[in-house]
């Protein structure tokens, strides 16, 4: 039924069994991994923000463009994060705490396939708004 | 803003005074004769004998010292302090995570709005209660150029409400204290020209 000069093409064969896949490797995430995608998950997809500058974190100074400190706790393929964060003033934090453990549950277990069951959120700083001090900044 | 030991104070002048009325009574029964003959010495025999036994300077000794270091506990309370909350637990599920934040972190924000108002040299915030019901005290330093009645509404009016919307609760209490000074303003040192620039 195939048209002249085209080759039948063989059936695609079955698909490979889990068993061969585990049999090539497998992939291993470190703890500090996990800390770290975390940590970017909150910079680049929330509005929540970490510290930068300072020597051996005295000195530091709350940067919303930075990456918040992050800690993870494992038990078997269940994370429990604790996120250390500064966030924007005036919002309302529980509701920005929940978006916050909301997107990081979700981005985590989408990324690495890691369930995250609690979000440990502390807020450390608060950003007042600064749109009338004067500064121009860069859009 | 400030914590005083007035318990503390009233409690141990109440020990105090138990104490000399016990002695006043005590002296008043002596002398009267109630407790025994007035001829008697107050202290007989050598001075050995009124210290008694080996182990009483000891314990003399220790008394002395329990009741130096009691009276440099109760002067050391006198020193005022300023009683801050514990962290507000904003939330509290197990199952999700918990949500914290200092006190002095919000008290931080609001000391940077308030220092922000026209005719403010200086601000303090203290925050107290919980997270359900905090009470803030907002101390502010002023200077001759401030008008206080806009002062203290912008802090009723903008502050306030901010730290509300922040906790999502009301506030339970507002202090002002307002103070004057005659230093100059400390924001404001830029501003954003919007003028136009001929050739």
């Amino acid at each position: 039924m195939s048209a002249p000069g085209i080759e039948e093409t063989r059936p695609p064969g079955p698909r490979r069994s889990r068993t061969e896949v585990g049999e090539r490797g497998a992939t291993v995430l470190s703890r500090k991994v996990l800390e770290k995608i975390a940590g970017q998950v909150v910079k680049d997809e929330t509005f929540a923000g970490g510290s930068s500058g300072g020597f051996l974190g005295i000195g530091a100074r709350g940067d919303l463009s930075a990456r918040p400190r992050t800690e993870v706790e494992l038990a078997g393929n269940v994370a429990s994060l604790k996120v250390q964060v500064g966030l924007p003033y005036p919002v309302p934090l529980r509701q920005a705490a929940d978006a916050l453990r909301g997107r990081m549950s979700d981005r985590i277990t989408e990324l690495t396939g890691v369930e995250v069951r609690q979000v440990d959120v502390t807020v450390s700083w608060l950003m007042p708004d600064r749109s009338d001090d004067g500064r121009r900044r860069l859009q | 803003m400030r914590q005083h030991p007035g318990t503390a104070n009233r409690v141990w002048l109440a020990i105090l005074g138990l104490v000399c009325l016990a002695a006043g009574i005590w002296a008043l029964l002596l002398a009267s004769g109630t407790l025994g003959p007035a001829e008697d010495p107050v202290l007989s025999g050598p001075p050995e004998a009124v210290t008694g036994p080996d182990y009483a300077p000891v314990a003399a000794l220790a008394a002395g010292l329990l009741l130096g270091l009691l009276g440099l506990w109760w002067i050391l309370a006198q020193i005022p302090r300023s009683l801050t909350a514990g962290p507000f637990r904003l939330q509290e599920d197990a199952a999700r995570g918990i949500t914290v934040c200092d006190p002095s972190v919000l008290a931080a924000a609001v000391q940077h709005e308030t220092e922000h108002i026209p005719g403010v040299v200086g601000a303090t915030a203290l925050l107290r209660g919980s997270a359900d019901e905090p009470d803030l005290t907002v101390k502010v330093t002023v200077n001759a150029r401030a008008d206080i009645r806009a002062v203290v509404d912008q802090i009723q009016g903008t502050v306030a409400p901010h730290l509300a919307s922040a906790l999502e609760t009301p506030l339970h209490s507002l202090g002002i204290q307002i103070e004057a000074s005659n230093k100059p303003g400390l924001a404001g040192s830029t501003v954003s020209s919007t003028g136009t620039v001929v050739y």
